[in-house]
């Protein structure tokens, strides 16, 4: 049973993002002439406001081209505090906020400083798959829990309290969601603070979509509404998503002193600072005018809208509404059962491959987030192929027929 | 200060506190009837104990024995697999000898298991099953395994939702404490789930033999395949009333053995051999002593049973083991298992394990062992009567509160 592989124990843990596999299908599919339609896209389909790139720009002419403060440059961290005493109404010190390099970034620091071998984190699924992957590689393991698109794919209490053992060190909230869009409301994450303070649990709240918000639902962070966690509570958060920013890498994180010191060490030793031209722009980013934002912000409500009404209308198939982000995680599992040229679409692997094969639409597949009755699509994609991609599908499964 | 991490996963022993009070209580001078511990009261077969003293005055047994038992034992026991459900087993790979089941199980773990690991395991469920992998640095999962429940169902959702997926389940039936039995088709879909997940299976049979009205309890073994899969532990104290002599067995999957035999070559030089011997008579010799053991139990389930019904409480006849497993009465409920097991120390002068000590899912109920006689069984039952107070009629029971 001994393995006789040369790689390590911890890289043969985890599986490549799945989520990125699509997306390089995709890219190939289109380089080979073939007229894909992909909703695979994980980034805005917008371009990165000017005013940013002109920030940029400046920074290389000023020869702000070298080594940084490893933890992030003053004046971005000056931009992030600012940041979360407007968005948040928390106010952080410098030595509680660490840039890094995109929040995945963030992210995967906070899991090699706090998790270890026999460590259990708690994630509500469905769930971005790169949880669970950077989670595995600490050695620690995941707990699934599961929500349910019909309760808006909230996280009861209940459920919370359950799946809570010895071992549990820290849950994972993600609202608004990747992949479900679901935004967690601000009575459910009091409950939620409440549980965790008492069972001393940490709580790792990943905010990157904030700004995605619609229907004017009331986006709170738990970090906002349950204060009394502030002690083992981070907060991650970025520019990609709010300002088209992905292709930049720059992410951050706040939380207490201790463990962002932690990781800061981790990262002087791995990464040094992020990229310093990325920093000065993500500093105008959030100093500088934020129409761009809100423009963005209203051409995917209109997108969502007419996507889930779309995808509604498709017999078999039902589409929570989502509240944010740019995705939708309709279920398709009623199709399940049926076949294609011989082939039986027998869960959401096959289906997306049914999707490319029959009509070259390219979506994510659901069990890459833990729950294999549904696919993922992502609306950050023109409306012009938003309405083709969508009608391809509906042809394709009333072809099924 | 030195911390020592290990046992500071270890809680107290539940069972502790009410031995406590028995032992207060008998230095009282109460007759306490001891239904508690699952400590079989009858002596072993005469034969095997005469055995064990012909051959120990022998000083070629005096000397170190070998820790994975000598060779006619362990052909012993893969003989009793031969002749009871048609298994083959090799003796040198597939066969080691244990000091106990619960060292088996112990060391077992131990050996094939480590931090990080996760372990499945029911919930109630008899404490070394869980805490042999607390032992060994692995984590457990426990698995409800409670009423109105599809055990097998909440098994699978249970794996599926770990990862990386658990490396073990260690199941047991006959259930101790709950006297649950299965069939061979659970093995077989438990079989097909442990391939599927690439997930070893550990099962202690030490109540094999301990069935009655006509149940027949399978061996996990029988199920083709299940070799490849996992082990099975046996053990000689319930069916041959030698649970002092510490003869157990591991048989079944080579890795998982030859893992154990490993760990145990550091760890013992075997167990005193003329208590070997003895054992390859047990397994051997004539079984009609197994049956008289079976009976005994039998008649005291029936007595206990019938004088608990008595007393108004209707607890199931159990098809297996040596245990009663009883829900507490709905009126005594509240108290929970611990005060309710004081309370039939105080009260009925009867000592039982609270269900809380094999798990918080066994907190509605009290387990009783079959280890005192039938006329011990009786005076119990009479004194639980009396105690729980269910079936008199609340006039008289007024009258006499008046009177008093």
């Amino acid at each position: 049973m001994e393995s006789t592989s040369i790689f390590s124990e911890r890289v043969q843990k985890i599986q490549p993002s799945a989520t990125l596999a699509v997306d390089a299908r995709a890219r190939e599919l289109k380089a080979r002439g073939v007229d894909l339609i992909s909703f695979g896209a994980g980034e805005p389909d917008f371009d990165t406001p000017d005013n940013i790139k002109q920030a940029a720009i400046e920074a290389i002419h000023q020869g702000f081209t070298k080594y940084a403060d490893v933890s992030g440059t003053q004046d971005l961290k000056e931009a992030i505090l600012a940041k979360f005493q407007r968005d948040y109404g928390i106010s952080y010190q410098p030595q509680e906020i660490i840039v890094s390099c995109g929040a995945k970034h963030s992210l995967y620091n906070i899991f090699q400083v706090l998790l270890d071998k026999g460590d259990e984190v708690l994630l509500p699924a469905p769930y971005w798959s790169s949880y669970a992957d950077m989670i595995l590689l600490t050695g620690a393991r995941v707990k699934v829990i599961r929500t349910k698109a019909k309760e808006g794919f909230r996280l009861h209490g209940d459920g919370l309290k359950k799946a809570i053992g010895t071992r549990t060190k820290m849950l994972i909230l993600n609202s608004p969601s990747n992949p479900t869009g679901a935004c967690l409301p601000k009575e459910d994450l009091q409950e939620i603070g409440k549980i965790v303070q008492e069972k001393g649990i940490w709580v790792v709240t990943d905010d990157i979509y904030e700004k995605l918000i619609y229907d004017r639902f009331e986006w709170r962070s738990i970090a906002s509404v349950a204060p009394e966690i502030r002690d083992h509570c981070l907060v991650v958060n970025g520019v990609s998503k709010a300002y088209a920013m992905t292709g930049w890498r720059i992410g951050f994180t706040a939380g207490p002193a201790e463990v962002i010191g932690q990781m800061s060490k981790l990262q002087s030793q791995s990464t040094s600072n992020p990229n310093s031209i990325a920093m000065k722009a993500a500093v105008e980013a959030l100093n500088g005018p934020q129409e761009s934002v809100e423009k963005m912000r209203q051409e995917f409500e209109k997108r969502r809208n007419f996507v889930v009404d779309r995808l509604s209308a498709i017999p078999h198939i039902q589409c929570f509404r989502p509240q944010g982000a740019f995705y939708v995680f309709p279920d398709v599992s009623k199709w399940y059962g049926r076949e294609y040229q011989g082939k039986k679409i027998e869960n959401s692997s096959s289906f997306a491959e049914f999707l490319i094969d029959a009509v070259q639409v390219a979506v994510v597949p659901g069990v890459a987030f833990g729950e294999d009755h549904s696919i993922r699509l992502s609306y950050a994609a023109s409306m012009e192929n938003i309405q083709k991609g969508l009608t391809r599908l509906h042809d394709a499964l009333l072809a099924l027929r | 200060m030195h911390r020592f991490p290990r046992i500071e996963r270890l809680p107290p022993y539940v069972f502790a506190t009410i031995n406590e009070l028995k032992h207060k209580a008998r230095q009282a001078g109460e007759d306490i009837i001891d239904l508690g511990m699952g400590n079989p009261d009858l002596p072993t077969p005469p034969h095997i104990v005469e055995k064990m003293i012909e051959v120990s005055s022998n000083p070629k047994n005096h000397r170190y024995s070998v820790s994975r038992g000598i060779v006619r034992l362990r052909e012993a026991i893969c003989k009793w697999y031969q002749r009871r459900y048609d298994i083959d087993l090799d003796l040198d790979t597939e066969a080691i000898v244990t000091i106990g089941a619960k060292e088996g199980i112990a060391h077992l773990l131990l050996a094939t298991l480590e931090r990080g690991d996760v372990v499945l395991v029911p919930t109630p469920t008899y404490p070394i099953h869980s805490y042999a992998s607390i032992i060994a640095g692995a984590d457990v999962h426990l698995v409800p395994f409670t009423e109105g429940q599809d055990f097998f169902e909440s098994l699978v959702v249970a794996t599926e939702r770990i990862l990386p997926r658990p490396k073990m389940v260690v199941l047991s039936f006959p259930h101790n404490p709950t006297t649950q039995t299965v069939d061979l088709e659970f093995f077989k879909k438990v079989i097909d789930f442990a391939k599927r997940y690439n997930l070893l299976v550990v099962h202690d049979f030490a109540y094999a033999d301990i069935v009655f009205d006509g149940y027949q309890a399978p061996s996990f073994l029988q199920v083709p395949g299940a070799k490849e899969v996992g082990v099975e532990l046996f053990s000689l104290s319930k069916s041959y009333n030698m649970p002092g002599w510490r003869l157990g067995f591991v048989v079944g999957n080579r890795e998982m053995i030859y893992a154990l035999a490993r760990i145990k070559s550091y760890f013992d030089y075997g167990i005193f051999q003329p208590l070997q011997i003895a054992g390859i008579l047990a397994l051997n010799g004539p079984q009609e002593c197994v049956s008289e053991i079976v009976e005994t139990y039998r008649v005291r389930r029936d007595v206990l049973i019938q004088g608990l019904a008595r007393a108004g409480w209707v607890v199931p006849s159990p098809k297996a083991t040596m245990f009663v497993w009883a829900k507490i009465p709905e009126k005594f409920q509240p108290m929970g298992s611990i005060e309710f097991t004081k309370f039939l120390l105080q009260s009925a002068k009867v000592a039982v394990s609270p269900g809380i000590g094999f798990g918080e899912a066994g907190n509605l109920y009290v387990r009783f062992a079959l280890v005192e006689n039938e006329h011990r069984i009786r005076q119990a039952t009479r004194g639980i009567r009396e105690a729980l107070d269910l079936v008199q009629p609340q006039a008289r029971r007024r009258a006499r509160e008046q009177q008093a």
